[in-house]
């Protein structure tokens, strides 16, 4: 269906090579997270407990965690970023790989989530976008705003996308606008994914995904169902589910 | 490539009125000056919603093409960097083609996209002809009016008279929020209006009023300007009161108030009842402290420490030496309580300040009932009763301020400040027995009583630094801790010794006054620096300091019989000493993907040096002079791994100096039944402990499990060796150094849904295992003491409107004594509870508590049983919820007490305390935020 004009993109981006330098690059996002207000607007809390999670853990900053982008006009690859920190201890880092494969319309993702890993393949199948009249620059690159949202996890997305960079790829799950997302925002700030580099051209490292995947393979509905099942059971017993599923 | 175009162009929507035709749209781009635009992105959407149909890029001519698009209301939309994008609705044809008309990209004028896109990052917006942004991203000072922030806006001009020329024509109108503002007083507008307060600017093309009123087109469009106004910021407060009256004039009462906006929270809280309740709820502690209620990394004490771990402790108690907010306390005996606090916190640009206040008074009485038994090694052994009435009158002002400072990103200050004072009063009266036999008792009447105050100061200063090189780091810190107690006292005793043929000469009755000053001072100072040796493999290393001085200067007069003071020299002392620590370490760690191993070593030294006399400057009766130095070994390791699974295990050398009170040659009898006497040659007492442990955690199926082994080895213990007066049955403590003890301690939890999100069970157990040593009347005595504990939890919520919580642990403590089997002990500790939450129509609710206690101790018989049980019924009334009347119950059986059972090296004790029972309150609480209906486990 509409994965079709995407497809066409890619064809176009490949045969032309139009201004190649802007096809092929690497950008660094940061995702920068407010667990606080995630939280505080979970529906099973009362409005006091609502207050009080806003007023002792309220933070303005967030929690920021590097990301890394890979594109070419026929793939993307993404996954963590070298950290912002270097510290002396090391918490469990979780695999999170996501690779889209514009050329035969498919996607990958090697994920460790709700307390398993899993490995989601299927055919892409762009959220339903809607463009807006509104501009933005970011890092040079003039931006136009595109919403959509996600039933599953009660989200409206608000994304901006380059349409100087025409690879129609994002950070994420997002994919499927007319250029590069350089930034995206969840609910009004409880999740602001925002570029802070780009660099065109070959990447020094690109990125490799595990030699040996071990996990349970799934497809998208089946992760979907998964995911909304998951949700509606944690909010069934009063539980935060933002910690397990990436939001 | 034009075929691949023409081909690949294929483009679908679903659409329920099924489309005749497909059609194909194309046309071209190009800038103002007729240049064609390549590479320009083309989308087609659809106008109700602007979803996206369909896109594509134009060519080398600027030319675009779409084929095969469903037939549906489109809209176009044209965007090229540095341009305005352009869209109109298309006018689809009867044909199957349609050429699109001639597009033309404005270039946005440059000073524009600089200034306001690039510069302030501030998006623009496109409504038809109108741009708009955020004028919140252009920086102004405090107070600046709108006039002051359009001087910043570009393509704004004002001139002298204050005129606004936007685009080179005069700007007619200025509205707020789509208002006329001051009769179109543009000046008014701009010089009146906030620049701060301002959201959003907007500059278009009005139609002329004549326009508006007509509804005829007269062509004459007026420059106008629309200011938005912010909704206000996030700005709020809410607050609670509620009062409740009962019977035995029980009453208890409770108010709080919180104000906050987006930078400061300030609350008020205060609290009076006497139902014993000598602390804020968790939940009130919370809101009071707001943004200050959780801080970490505070203490700025750095390397390994003594037990292995970096775990912060939240204990609620109010006791006098905390300087912390007393939570979740509820007191034994009968007490009556108050309490008031503010608290104020500010976080701006990275400067955090957080300030309070804290008053809380109790005035307590505690009359309870303790016996202790203690064997001797002739299998005999002898009781000890005391029966006392205590009464405690405490109040502690508690003030905290902390201020932390990210200078730069590379540096931060934190300082915090704490201060207390307190006032204590005590009377008790107690009666002592001693029963050795029907025929050999000893007692003892005391009548005491004292009154004290005291404060602390402790300041606290950290100071980190991130060097450049990622993962270096310094941190440093000071901190001096001061404090003072006065102390005056009545001690009297009458002591009856029936069996007493060698009477101690220290041991008789008593009528004394005594004056106590003690004053400490203690500074401390930490080096932290850590040296990345790659990405993996880190170096850290440490330096402690601290040095602690202590007066105690305790004057005892004895009470002749014509009430003239006499000093007595045999229980008078001044005690000055100086224990200075000092550590150096360094450790190799090493962290990767979730597995933390630290090997390292500390070398510490301690001295203790100190003097007594009967008075300050009297001559000196004993000096101690001690060095201790020791190497201490530290393992840890933690392995995260997937799937919420976490492996760790550490060993751990401790070294603890002994009190120099333990290594004084010096006799206290200030109880004459139990005297202490120090040891000059105590060693410190050294300690290996290796801990392990694993815990996992399903989030899918909500599995969890738990596992603990924590063993503790002592080389060296400092223990009580007792000697104990066959005949006058006065135990003598002397502190000694043994070898040998051990502890296990362990722990087991397994949590997991029997029906998911609607029963739940967690079952848990923590079997115990010490062995302690120590010299009574000069011989090694041994204790062996195994205490199997555990139990289940379960929660129930079949129904919306019903919860049930239910629960019982058990805990089997076993003594066993070496030397002396006959006097074993099996101590048994009980309980059960069941806890109900009904929501009954009409806004009702119903909570009941059931808590059934039951401690046993064969050997003597005990067995005691406290079974208690509340409820409570209420509503909320109001449209919103926000009053409640509530009837509560307490101890409906009327049989509340205290109890505590203790088998000890070479003794068993029971305590009871009489405590407030059964009593009723009817209450009534108002809260602004509405009731907030808790389910209680």
């Amino acid at each position: 269906m509409k994965s079709r004009f995407l497809k066409t993109i890619v064809l176009i981006l490949i045969t032309t090579g139009l201004k190649a330098q802007n096809l092929v690059g690497e950008v660094e996002y940061r995702y920068r997270i407010f667990y606080d207000k995630i939280y505080s607007s979970l529906p099973y809390l009362t409005p006091q407990e609502r207050d009080r999670i806003l007023l002792t853990w309220g933070s303005p900053e967030g929690y920021s965690t590097r990301m890394k982008l890979q594109f070419w006009p026929e793939k993307s690859l993404y996954t963590y970023g070298e950290p912002y920190e270097v510290r002396s201890y090391s918490w469990q880092i979780e695999d999170y790989f996501i690779e889209n494969n514009l050329q035969e319309q498919t996607y990958l993702r090697y994920m460790d989530q709700m307390g398993k890993t899993y490995i989601v393949r299927d055919s892409l199948n762009p959220p339903k976008w809607r463009v807006m009249n509104e501009i933005r620059d970011i890092l040079g690159h003039m931006c136009m705003k595109a919403v959509s949202e996600d039933p599953i996890k009660g989200q409206k997305i608000t994304a901006w996308f380059a349409s100087d960079i025409p690879v129609p790829v994002g950070p994420e799950e997002l994919f499927g606008l007319p250029g590069l997302i350089l930034a995206y925002d969840i609910n009004d700030g409880m999740l602001i994914v925002e570029a802070e580099k780009i660099t065109f051209g070959e990447p020094n490292q690109p990125i490799a995904l595990p030699g040996k995947m071990k996990g349970r393979e799934v497809s998208g509905p089946e992760y979907q169902e998964l995911v909304n099942k998951f949700i509606q059971t944690s909010i069934k017993s009063k539980r935060a589910w933002m910690w397990e599923v990436r939001y | 490539m034009k075929h691949l175009l023409l081909f690949l162009f294929l483009l679908a929507f679903t659409f329920t009125a099924q489309a005749q035709s497909k059609l194909t749209i194309r046309g071209t781009v190009k800038d103002t000056t007729n240049v064609p635009l390549d590479y320009t992105s083309v989308l087609l959407l659809s106008p109700k919603d602007s979803a996206l149909v369909a896109y594509t890029l134009t060519n080398k001519a600027g030319e675009y093409q779409f084929k095969n698009v469903d037939r549906q209301p489109l809209l176009i939309k044209a965007t090229y960097m540095g341009y305005i994008p352009f869209q109109k609705e298309l006018v689809l044809p009867e044909k199957e083609e349609l050429n699109v008309e001639e597009i033309h990209l404005t270039p946005i004028l440059q000073e524009l996209y600089e200034v306001v896109v690039k510069a302030a990052k501030a998006p623009l917006m496109m409504r038809g002809d109108t741009l708009e942004y955020d004028a919140s991203k252009f920086k102004v000072p405090p107070g600046a009016t709108l006039e002051d922030l359009l001087r910043k806006l570009p393509g704004i001009q004002i001139d002298a008279d204050g005129n606004i020329v936007a685009q080179g024509q005069q700007v007619q109108k200025v509205t707020v929020d789509g208002r006329r503002f001051f009769g179109g007083n543009t000046k008014m507008a701009t010089q009146n209006l906030n620049a701060e307060s301002i959201s959003k600017l907007q500059l278009f093309d009005d139609k002329s009023e004549q326009a508006k009123l007509t509804g005829v087109e007269d062509g004459v469009k007026e420059k106008t300007l629309n200011v938005e106004l912010k909704e206000e910021a996030k700005k709020g407060g809410f607050g609670k009161i509620s009062a409740a009256g009962g019977t035995d004039q029980r009453w208890a009462s409770n108010a709080s108030y919180n104000k906050f906006d987006k930078v400061n929270q300030f609350s008020i809280i205060g609290y009076g009842n006497n139902v014993n309740q000598t602390g804020l709820s968790w939940d009130d502690l919370q809101e009071f402290r707001g943004s200050g209620a959780f801080q970490f990394g505070d203490t700025g004490d750095f390397g390994f420490n003594g037990s292995g771990s970096n775990v912060i402790y939240f204990s609620g108690g109010d006791r006098e030496e905390s300087f912390e907010i007393p939570f979740n306390n509820l007191s034994s005996g009968f007490s009556n309580n108050q309490a008031i606090g503010v608290n104020f916190n500010r976080l701006k640009d990275k400067k955090d300040f957080s300030g309070n206040y804290f008053y809380s008074r109790s005035d307590q009485i505690l009359e309870s009932f303790n016996s202790r038994t203690n064997f001797l090694q002739n299998n005999s052994s002898f009781t000890s009763t005391d029966q006392s009435l205590q009464n405690n009158i405490a109040g502690h002002h508690r003030a905290n301020l902390r201020f932390q400072n990210e200078l730069d990103s590379a540096n931060t200050l934190t300082i915090n400040a704490k201060a207390r004072y307190s006032t204590l009063s005590t009377a008790l009266a107690s009666f002592q027995e001693l029963i050795r036999s029907n025929t050999e008792q000893s007692q003892m009447e005391r009548d005491n009583q004292s009154d004290k105050w005291s404060g602390a100061f402790q300041g606290t200063a950290i100071f980190r630094h991130k060097f450049e090189k990622k993962g270096r780091n310094f941190a440093a810190s000071l901190s001096n801790t001061y404090s003072h107690a006065d102390q005056d006292g009545i001690q009297k005793s009458i002591v009856d010794l029936v069996n007493s043929t060698d009477p101690n000469t220290y041991f008789r009755n008593l009528d004394q006054v005594n004056q106590a000053l003690n004053s400490s001072n203690v500074f401390k100072s930490s080096l932290l620096f850590v040296e990345p040796i790659n990405k993996i493999f880190f170096w850290e290393s440490f330096y402690n300091f601290s040095q602690s001085r202590s007066e105690t200067d305790r004057k005892v007069f004895d009470l002749e019989a014509s009430d003239t003071r006499e000093l007595n020299p045999d229980l008078s002392r001044f005690f000055d000493n100086i224990i200075t620590y000092n550590r150096i370490g360094s450790s190799v760690r090493y962290a990767n993907k979730g597995s933390n191993l630290s090997v390292g070593v500390a070398a510490s030294n301690y001295n203790l040096n100190g003097q007594f006399s009967v008075i300050k400057e009297s001559e000196i009766l004993g000096r101690v002079n001690k060095n201790y130095l020791n190497f201490t070994p530290n393992l840890s390791f933690w392995k995260s791994m997937k799937g919420n699974k976490r492996l760790s295990a550490g060993y751990n050398m401790g070294v603890t100096p002994p009190n120099i009170s333990d290594l004084q040659p010096f006799k206290d009898i200030s109880n004459p039944l139990y005297i202490r006497e120090g040891n000059p040659d105590l060693q410190p007492e050294v300690t290996h402990s290796i801990n392990t442990g694993y815990n996992m955690y399903d989030p899918a199926t909500f599995i969890n499990l738990q596992f603990s082994l924590n063993t503790t080895f002592y080389q060296s213990q400092v223990v009580q060796n007792q000697t104990i007066d066959p005949e006058t049955l006065v135990t003598t403590f002397t502190a000694g150094n043994v070898s040998g003890g051990r502890r296990y301690t362990s722990y087991i939890a397994f949590g997991f849904p029997i029906v998911k999100t609607k029963f739940n069970a967690y079952f848990y157990a923590n079997p115990s295992y010490t062995k302690s040593l120590a010299l009574i009347n000069s011989l090694e005595t041994e204790t062996n003491t195994l205490s199997q504990s555990g139990g289940v939890n379960f929660d129930l919520n079949p129904l919306e409107w019903l919860s049930l919580y239910a629960g019982s642990s058990f805990r089997l403590s076993q003594t066993k004594y070496e030397q002396n089997p006959s006097q074993n002990q099996d101590i048994i500790n009980w309980n059960a509870y069941t806890n109900m939450n009904i929501k009954l129509p009409k806004n009702f609710y119903f909570d009941m508590k059931f808590n059934y206690s039951r401690f046993e101790n064969e050997s003597f018989g005990f067995n005691q049983e406290v079974p208690i049980l509340n409820a409570f019924v209420y509503k909320l009334l109001g449209e919103a919820k926000k009053w409640e009347v509530r009837l509560s119950a307490y101890d409906i059986f009327k049989q509340n007490q205290t109890i505590s059972q203790f088998a000890g090296q070479n003794f068993v004790s029971t305590g009871r305390i009489e405590t407030l029972s059964r009593y009723f309150l009817l209450g009534v609480t108002y809260n602004m935020r509405g009731i907030e209906v808790k389910k209680n486990r």
